[in-house]
């Protein structure tokens, strides 16, 4: 049936008047290409400052922990969900958890895709995860989903954290895009770039955080 | 929803009367104007921008077919199941077979222009199924049964207290409140409920990128994001226009679309997916459902001129901008797009004769046409479908004029082509003319000529004619 329309829909479409495709010009110009080194971070740091994020610097991964120690303090937070991702792994937040006094829970400790979705919309104060890349263009983090970092754990609970090591900072989007899908058949099921907090304005324009998403954003950057 | 085109004049007229749709158009269009051009700054070159994103949209539409197959064989590759549906009846049937067959007692819907076309809503609730908008302003427009005032803030017009008022009815919000922040809250708790238990999500979407089979949207709330990885079943609806060639251009087309819409660098999501969910994930779907709509677009295919029209990207910077938008609002327009994108859209989805008011209702004076970041040429449209109006056109489904119109014009021409024939007309109908005259000005008129004149006036005519004076200089 389905293929019956899709031939008859292609074939409305091949028959009717060809136009001629019209050339391209040079790609478009972004401040964004000049940018190198440090200006980078600086670019990145200031434009999600715009994009109501918060952005701390510290140098090495035990910095990180303090860091986040801290801000569990002021936020207030009893259990949080955290990615395995390749930056958030290595620094071992069960146990980090246990020395603080905070639950850790990871995606893997659920069985199930319901028991899972009880604790990452209903237990999580906050969820911690790493980025494959963050963008100075707009101050943007880039998530590629897998095994080790689900979907919801930058989206459910209402203070979502992300550790970002420096070296994934870039300048524009295509340098961080050409990884994730520079090979064929090895896309992630999805990737998404995340600016600032979950925002609306459907209420009179009067805009506010934290619609569905997490209303705070929170960027470590390491090194 | 009901297609309420044909009331343009009566809904027009209703809703400038409403203080909470006028006191938002006072200042909302022009703020989100104001914040377009803004953002449009961050650009080293925004003319050069711009264009770029007019020849994408032009390659796009002009390789369409290609492109459609391309994505397809890439998308399923993935793992993606690509459906084709013809029209608006075939799609909201696969969509109701789909949910049934998954026993989903109710979905989430992300924002989809398509299915809003296509009434789904209605249809699932015939068949027992609960949709749940979770966009905030299309819950609230969802709640009050109204079409959405503008497309990107659907219910921007409705005021607080109503907002209240139907949350407290319908939402299960217990006390009162008209704190925008409190309402939009109430509106979190009760729709994270239906996310977290969500078997079978719904979203429309923004691009799809044919070199890699990716299917992209754009969002501020996370509730699209939400639909894409809480549910077991993804099913995502395109308009077969969605298409673009490559993921470098879809880039580019997201910076266009977020500056032009919100005055956003960047919207707050960007979720891209290529497949459903790998092994081992725990959330995403278990199986993306991408359905292809025709809905129309393959017959606006065949004309090259109204084709131009595929090329919108949806961004709303046409309607701010848009004097008369301005005036009426988005309810007077009667169908799921509204101001000049509505007013080149709507023509060609539902026939000339169903939209006559809408690409007359327009001053012609282009400025929607110096904000389309996809070079669509708005008011050469409008002028393209009175033409094809006047000559009844069926392909665009045109009707004939009223016959006393076309008898009229019939005489006009006869008579402009004819000096002496003019002159003598001239001759007669001054004296008539004039004496509806005061101080010099003809304000009203009765017959058929009254609706010339609800909006304009007549100059009375000189005693004698140019030509008369010339000769007796």
């Amino acid at each position: 049936m389905s293929s019956i329309v899709r031939n008859e829909i292609l074939a409305r479409l091949k028959a009717a008047p060809k136009v001629a495709i019209p050339p391209r010009p040079p790609k478009p110009k972004l401040h964004e290409h000049a940018l190198t080194g440090e200006a980078v971070i600086e670019k990145f740091s200031k434009t999600l400052v715009e994009e109501t994020g918060i952005v701390h610097r510290v140098k090495t991964p035990e910095e990180v922990l303090a860091k986040l120690a801290q801000i569990a303090v002021e936020e207030g937070l009893k259990k949080v969900m955290a990615s395995n991702d390749d930056v958030i792994a290595p620094l071992n937040l069960k146990a980090w958890g246990e020395k603080n006094n905070i639950k850790v829970m990871v995606p893997k400790d659920y069985p199930d895709r319901n028991s899972y979705r009880d604790a990452v919309f209903d237990q999580a104060d906050a969820g911690i995860t790493g980025a494959n890349f963050a963008v100075a263009e707009s101050g943007s983090l880039g998530l590629a989903f897998h095994k080790d970092q689900a979907r919801m754990v930058s989206l459910a609970p209402i203070l979502h954290i992300a550790i970002v090591p420096v070296d994934r900072v870039l300048a524009y989007y295509e340098q961080g895009i050409k990884k994730i899908f520079g090979e064929k058949g090895k896309y992630p099921g999805q990737f998404v770039f995340i600016t600032g907090p979950s925002m609306t304005g459907d209420i009179e324009g009067v805009l506010f955080k934290g619609m569905h998403g997490p209303r705070k954003v929170i960027v470590i950057l390491i090194g | 929803m009901e297609i309420r085109t044909r009331q343009f004049k009566e809904l027009a007229a209703k809703w400038m009367k409403d203080p909470a749709a006028a006191a938002f158009l006072r200042k909302g269009p022009y703020i989100m104007s104001a914040k377009r051009e803004n953002a449009l700054q961050t650009f080293p070159d925004i003319p050069e921008a711009q264009a770029y994103g007019a020849v994408i949209r032009a390659e796009a539409i002009a390789r369409l077919p290609e492109l459609l197959e391309e994505f397809e064989k890439n998308a399923t590759a993935n793992g993606a199941n690509v459906i084709w549906v013809r029209d608006s009846k075939e799609l909201n049937e696969t969509i109701v077979r789909l949910i049934k067959e998954r026993g989903a007692p109710y979905v989430t819907k992300g924002k989809s222009m398509v299915t809003e076309e296509s009434g789904l809503n209605d249809v699932l609730e015939e068949n027992g199924i609960e949709p749940f908008e979770t966009d905030l302003g299309e819950f609230i427009a969802q709640l009050l049964k109204r079409p959405p005032f503008h497309i990107v803030g659907p219910a921007i017009n409705v005021p607080r207290q109503e907002v209240c008022d139907i949350f407290m009815e319908k939402a299960g919000m217990k006390e009162c409140t008209t704190d925008p922040v409190a309402l939009g809250y109430a509106a979190r708790l009760f729709l994270r409920e239906k996310f977290h238990h969500v078997q079978v999500g719904i979203t429309g979407v923004n691009v799809a990128v044919a070199e890699t089979g990716t299917i992209i949207n754009v969002e501020n709330e996370g509730n699209i994001r939400f639909t894409k990885s809480s549910p077991k079943t993804q099913i995502s609806v395109m308009s077969l226009e969605k298409v673009v060639p490559t993921m470098e251009d879809a880039l580019h087309m997201l910076r266009l679309l977020c500056r032009n819409c919100t005055g956003q660098r960047l919207s707050s999501y960007i979720s891209m997916d290529s497949g459903p969910k790998k092994e081992g994930e725990i959330d995403g779907p278990e199986e993306l459902i991408i359905i292809i709509v025709d809905g129309g677009r393959t017959k606006i295919y065949q004309d090259v001129k109204s084709r131009e029209a595929l090329r919108c990207i949806r961004c709303a910077a046409c309607l701010n901008i848009c004097p008369v938008w301005r005036t009426v609002g988005g309810y007077a327009y009667g169908f799921a797009y509204s101001g000049p994108m509505g007013q080149v859209l709507n023509p060609l989805l539902l026939g000339l004769d169903e939209t006559q008011d809408l690409y007359r209702a327009t001053t012609l004076c282009g400025a929607c046409k110096s904000v389309c970041p996809v070079g669509i040429d708005h008011p050469s449209m409008f002028l393209y479908y009175r033409s094809k109006d006047v000559l009844a056109d069926p392909n665009f489904e045109a009707k004939p004029r009223p016959a006393m119109e076309r008898q009229f014009f019939k005489g006009f021409a006869f008579a402009v082509n004819r000096s002496w024939f003019w002159n003598l007309g001239v001759k007669m109908a001054r004296p008539f003319l004039n004496k509806k005259a005061e101080n010099g000005v003809i304000r009203k008129m009765k017959g058929p000529f009254r609706g010339w004149f609800q909006s304009k006036d007549l100059p009375a005519m000189a005693k004698k004619t140019f030509h008369e004076r010339w000769k007796e200089l």
